[in-house]
């Protein structure tokens, strides 16, 4: 498979989208990069979302030392032009890093712009939402006049939500009039949630009044880790991001860093990855509604769906030599060979599993109490999710067809003339849709994999064409559909290094996804708060990496410590 | 009722045959680890013969477990495996192919400083016939004298071993130290052209 | 009454009985569970070559659990109400016991010759429940708040159902002494009405078990533990103790009330268990087929189904006694 430049996209982009006189580069496949100037960055936003219908896929920010900060916005204009994705770049110097924010075109900025705030220094005027994203909502802004703790706007209206840590807690016995509307802290630690965040819930009685999401449990340093390690190395690092979704994260580096070239793959390359991808998204699928049920008190079938994905982890493993780091992700190709007769056994082995799997699954999907679980729970609509900037399942779910797979394809085979698959999507716009859009992709996948090893066991060839050399000086996007949804990698190539990149920013699909939780967890029973928050299959490991921390709140950090060794002393009433 | 019906009739379906597997035998009870894949990616394991000591693995190794450890006369290279993230990356990079990924999961051991959690591989270096620091394993050395007789353009060959036993036995320093003594050929690859 | 000093020896020998009857259905109801999840459950014959390390069987594992609780720490918290906190699972273990005393087992009469002793059972049953209540909202935490609210519910609908099914029996006995009730004889409206208020007194247990779908006080993935959050080390156990008595005591209730003459000689010993495995069987496949109902779904269905039901039975309950 080659991967080429579209003349005809470059000839719209130059003709239509870029403004009067600014310069640009054609990319390889579909994607362009235009220069422009830093003023001009929320018309172009305007005009892109508002004239032609694009999305924005991500904005963030490259630390070019001493040339300055370089934002980066990226677009995909999948409406307009199929296939086109559009980065639009600004350079400002580091004395002072302001730049107009986007927030107030599309709401999808505001999280990305707060990360920006909080990780860069670079101010944003106009954005809504200044608090700390990672850190502690205690901790002091590095944004002068930004406030810490306090509003959180939401799609265009203002929750009022204060969560002082002394207020936390409002143990009843105390007065029943002061613990009217309980304040109620779903985590960090919660058997419900299954990595640590903290969801601030305010209820009365059992229906929630207001809700703010707060992550930033997970660092790892793993955006650095790469950045430091090199291309190679970046591999096996970007694949231990996510232990569920870990073949996404690995195709979509690979994707990435094969789009700062000229980049071709053998198409049995191709099959196998596309074969890898999907037996982890049948495993990612079969593990939520594992996870759903267990959620809403049916643990029969968490012990069944799991003891089905056992299958395919068998399968896996037998692949790949691992039952989640695959290992077999390498650029232009990949490194192991599924031979025919591996091929033959694995299509016997699962033969069987599509009949159980769509029989077990579509009875849940119509048993009475499930149903009275999930039907009109958590509601999204679909304008609210087009806002709100959605992707994957929880957008499909909302009657909003997108998928990664067909609108920007990765480097793998997802030809829909070559295998025979179709996006699903559903029109409930609530968990009960949800679940019954992944139950389905779950039977497509399915289908998928037969399909690929049905071509696998006939035939044989190459499986990878060996890059020496990285070019310097040029961006690359990897997009890919993980079971949560749309993936972004933006790596960088550095200016004269040819091993490391300059920048590599991850944005996963919990991250968009989160922000929109708040949003439907207002006007919910308590009870449905968990059955919400797994609806949108989150991955916080993916969620939480890091950028480069600014040196300023570093010091800090002892003083926080010693408060809240304080604080907890006080409470308990004795000294050690 | 019937849905609560079929499900109850897909649920009783394993009711006498759990899924659970006895450790170790697996679903085979006449053999140990039936369930293990042939392919399953376990300790590494290096063949002492063939390994030259290149240090390739140790260049790639995408953990960081690999260490090198020059002392005296010896090279000892030997991976940690509590930091080894078994993804072959090493086995793939031998030149000489004497890295093998094995089966083994089951390493536990009981105490930090046990050997059972190292995998240590010991080479014999060559000492420089002038400085006397030892700067390259003696089987790289001859190995490396191998390949370029492999390799090796027949109409620069006589040229290239002649000029090889001038330099034979002192390390990167004291050629450097001596290139003007040794009276070699330079630039041999453009007799090529010439000729 | 038969001989003080027989019912005293009775008495102080049920106890054992007890837990020992509530340990074995609790390890069934365990057991059944795991194999309809395609599981293997706690073993009754440990294989050949772990026996000797971990002995032979583990039948009693219930039992394990809750001496285990009582080798851990307990932790009060700062804003608990300590009297409160600490006596309750002592009171509903109390309770939970007493109420053992007055239904009959095969061979045994204990007190339930008393007059108006299905009443006092009824009336101890709930008293033992209404500690799992007081006990967490003494704890000062918010699970535990959200919990005790949810039982409160739940035992407020689930009475209704207990109420209906027994009074109609006692109705149609037309007496409120319970071994009078386990010695009836039987007719064919009998046994309709054996069906309906068996129902009824089978969806009762099945909300003062927390079995599901009736389970919202203790869901795990929503309020951690609901009202057992605060609890830890030997008052933990003592409240699994107090449900291990609670078990047997409603599956006595239930043969004594429903399936008449099973209750009353030692002769109907090997009848009755295999009654009341049946009755656990039943609960494991209820519990394994559903999963958890919100609060105010959970109340509609009672309401829809309870009400209706309880009226039937009504009606033959009255008919028996007119006519009959």
């Amino acid at each position: 498979m080659i991967f080429r430049a579209d003349p005809d996209l470059v000839q719209f982009v130059r003709e239509e989208i870029a403004p009067e006189g600014s310069e640009f580069k054609p990319l390889r496949e579909n994607r362009v990069a235009v220069k422009v100037d830093l003023g001009l960055l929320d018309k172009l936003a305007d005009r892109f979302v508002h004239k032609y219908g694009a999305r924005l896929i991500h904005a963030t920010a490259v630390d070019l030392d001493v040339l300055g900060f370089e934002v980066v916005h990226i677009y995909d204009f999948s409406k307009t032009k199929e296939r086109l994705v559009v980065l639009l770049e600004a350079s400002m110097s580091k004395e002072d890093p302001v730049v107009p924010s986007i927030a107030k075109v599309t709401w999808q900025a505001s999280w990305a712009e707060r990360e920006m705030m909080e990780l860069l220094g670079i101010r944003f005027l106009g954005t809504p939402d200044y608090r700390h994203q990672f850190l502690p909502y205690e901790w002091p802004n590095p944004v002068e006049g930004g406030v810490s703790g306090g509003q959180m706007p939401g799609l265009g209206e203002e929750i009022d939500v204060k969560p002082s840590p002394q207020e936390m807690w409002i143990p009843l016995g105390i007065s029943p009039k002061q613990a009217y509307s309980t304040l109620i802290p779903i985590g960090p630690y919660h058997p419900g949630v299954i990595e640590g965040q903290i969801v601030y819930v305010k209820v009365e009685g059992e229906e929630v009044v207001s809700a703010d999401i707060k992550t930033g449990f997970h660092h790892r340093g793993i955006q650095k880790l790469i950045e430091r390690r090199g291309y190679s190395k970046g591999v096996f690092t970007s694949e231990r991001v996510c232990g569920i979704c870990s073949a996404a994260h690995g195709l979509a580096y690979v994707t990435a860093v094969e789009n700062l070239y000229e980049s071709e793959i053998p198409d049995r390359a191709a099959y196998i990855r596309t074969l890898l991808v999907e037996l982890n998204r049948a495993h990612s699928h079969l593990l939520w509604i594992g996870v759903v049920a267990d959620v809403i008190g049916w643990k029969t079938g968490f012990m069944i769906t799991w003891g089905l994905r056992e299958r395919v982890m068998d399968i896996i493993e037998s692949i790949t030599g691992n039952r989640v780091n695959y290992g077999i992700w390498r650029i232009g190709g990949v490194s192991r060979d599924v031979s025919n007769e591996l091929a033959l056994k694995a299509s016997a082995a699962l033969k069987g599993l599509k009949d159980e799997c769509s029989k077990l699954l579509l009875l849940v999907a119509d048993h009475p109490v499930v149903k009275s679980r999930l039907v009109g729970v958590g509601p999204l609509s679909y304008s609210e999710a087009f806002e709100g900037g959605a992707v994957g399942p929880v957008a499909r779910a909302s009657n909003w067809k997108i998928d990664v797979r067909v609108d920007n394809p990765p480097h793998a085979m997802y030809d829909q003339k070559v295998i025979s698959w179709q996006v699903i999507t559903d029109d409930h716009c609530d968990t009960y849709g949800r679940t019954l859009v992944r139950v389905k992709e779950l039977l497509v996948s399915l289908e998928i994999i037969m399909q690929c090893l049905d071509y696998l066991a006939k035939t044989s060839g190459e499986i990878r064409v060996k890059q020496k050399v990285i070019p310097v000086n040029s961006e690359g996007v990897g997009l890919n559909e993980a079971p949560r949804g749309e993936l972004t990698y933006f790596m960088r190539a550095s200016e004269y290094d040819q091993n490391l990149p300059q920048a590599i920013r991850i944005r996963t699909p919990s991250y968009r996804n989160n922000a929109i939780i708040p949003k439907m967890l207002v006007g919910s029973n308590l009870a449905d708060v968990p059955v919400i928050m797994g609806s949108t299959d989150q991955c916080l490991a993916c969620t939480d990496r890091v950028e480069i921390i600014d040196a300023k709140v570093e010091t800090k950090k002892s003083i926080l410590w010693d408060e809240l060794v304080a604080l907890s002393r006080k409470r308990r009433g004795r000294e050690f | 009722m019937s849905i609560p019906a079929k499900i109850l009739k897909q649920v009783l379906s394993r009711y006498s045959s759990p899924m659970t597997l006895k450790y170790p035998s697996g679903v085979d009870p006449s053999k140990k680890y039936s369930q293990i894949p042939e392919g399953l990616r376990g300790v590494p394991e290096r063949d002492a013969e063939k390994c030259v000591g290149c240090r390739a693995c140790f260049m790639v190794c995408s953990g960081r477990a690999t260490r090198i450890i020059d002392l005296g006369d010896k090279r000892t290279i030997s991976i940690f495996l509590f930091r080894c993230t078994y993804c072959a990356h090493c086995q793939e990079s031998c030149p000489e192919e004497a890295l093998k990924m094995t089966s083994k999961f089951e390493f536990t051991i009981g105490e930090r400083e046990d050997k059972g959690a190292y995998v240590d591989t010991d080479l014999e270096m060559l000492r420089c016939k002038s400085c006397n620091t030892a700067f390259l394993p003696k089987k790289m050395e001859k190995r490396v004298f191998e390949r370029l007789q492999e390799k090796m353009n027949p109409l620069v060959k006589e040229v290239v071993l002649s000029d090889y036993k001038k330099l034979e036995g002192y390390c990167p320093e004291c050629r450097r130290a001596r290139s003007t003594n040794f009276d070699t050929h330079t630039k041999k690859w453009l007799w090529l052209e010439v000729k | 009454m038969a001989d003080p000093v027989i019912t005293t020896i009775e008495i102080i020998l049920i106890i054992p009985v007890a837990l020992i009857l509530g340990v074995l259905f609790l390890f069934l109801f365990r057991k059944l569970n795991a194999r309809f999840q395609w599981r293997v459950g706690p073993v009754i014959r440990m294989y050949s070559d772990l026996a000797p390390l971990i002995g032979k069987t583990r039948i009693w594992q219930p039992l394990y659990d809750i001496l285990k609780l009582f080798g851990k720490d307990t932790i009060i918290t700062d804003v608990a109400h300590r009297r409160l906190f600490m006596y309750s699972p002592y009171f509903s273990l109390l309770f939970a016991i007493a109420a053992a005393f007055f239904i009959p087992f095969p061979g045994m009469e204990l007190l339930s010759s008393v007059p108006y002793s299905l009443v006092i059972a009824s009336y101890l049953i709930i008293s033992s429940i209404l500690f799992t209540i007081l006990g967490p909202v003494a704890s000062g935490s918010p699970w535990g708040a959200i919990g005790a609210r949810r039982e409160v519910e739940l035992f407020l609908v689930s009475e209704l159902s207990f109420v209906l099914s027994i009074f109609s029996i006692a109705l149609s006995s037309g007496t409120l002494v319970i071994s009078e009730i386990a010695d009836r004889g039987w007719s064919a409206p009998s046994i309709l009405l054996s069906l309906t208020s068996g129902l009824l007194l089978f969806v009762a247990m099945l909300g003062k078990l927390h079995i599901k779908p009736f389970d919202m006080p203790e869901a795990e993935a929503e309020i951690v533990a609901g009202p057992y959050t605060e609890y830890s080390g030997k008052l933990l156990g003592i409240y699994f103790l107090s449900k291990t008595f609670l078990t047997y005591v409603l599956v006595a209730l239930f043969i004594a009330l429903i399936l008449p003459p099973v209750s009353t000689s030692i002769f109907w010993l090997p009848a009755w268990a295999v009654a009341a495995t049946a009755l656990v069987f039943l609960l494991t496949v209820v519990q394994v087929l559903n999963p958890r109902y919100r609060i105010n779904n959970a109340l509609y269905w009672y309401v829809k189904v309870v009400i209706p039901v309880g009226l039937v039975s009504f009606i033959i309950a009255f008919f028996i006694r007119v006519v009959v």
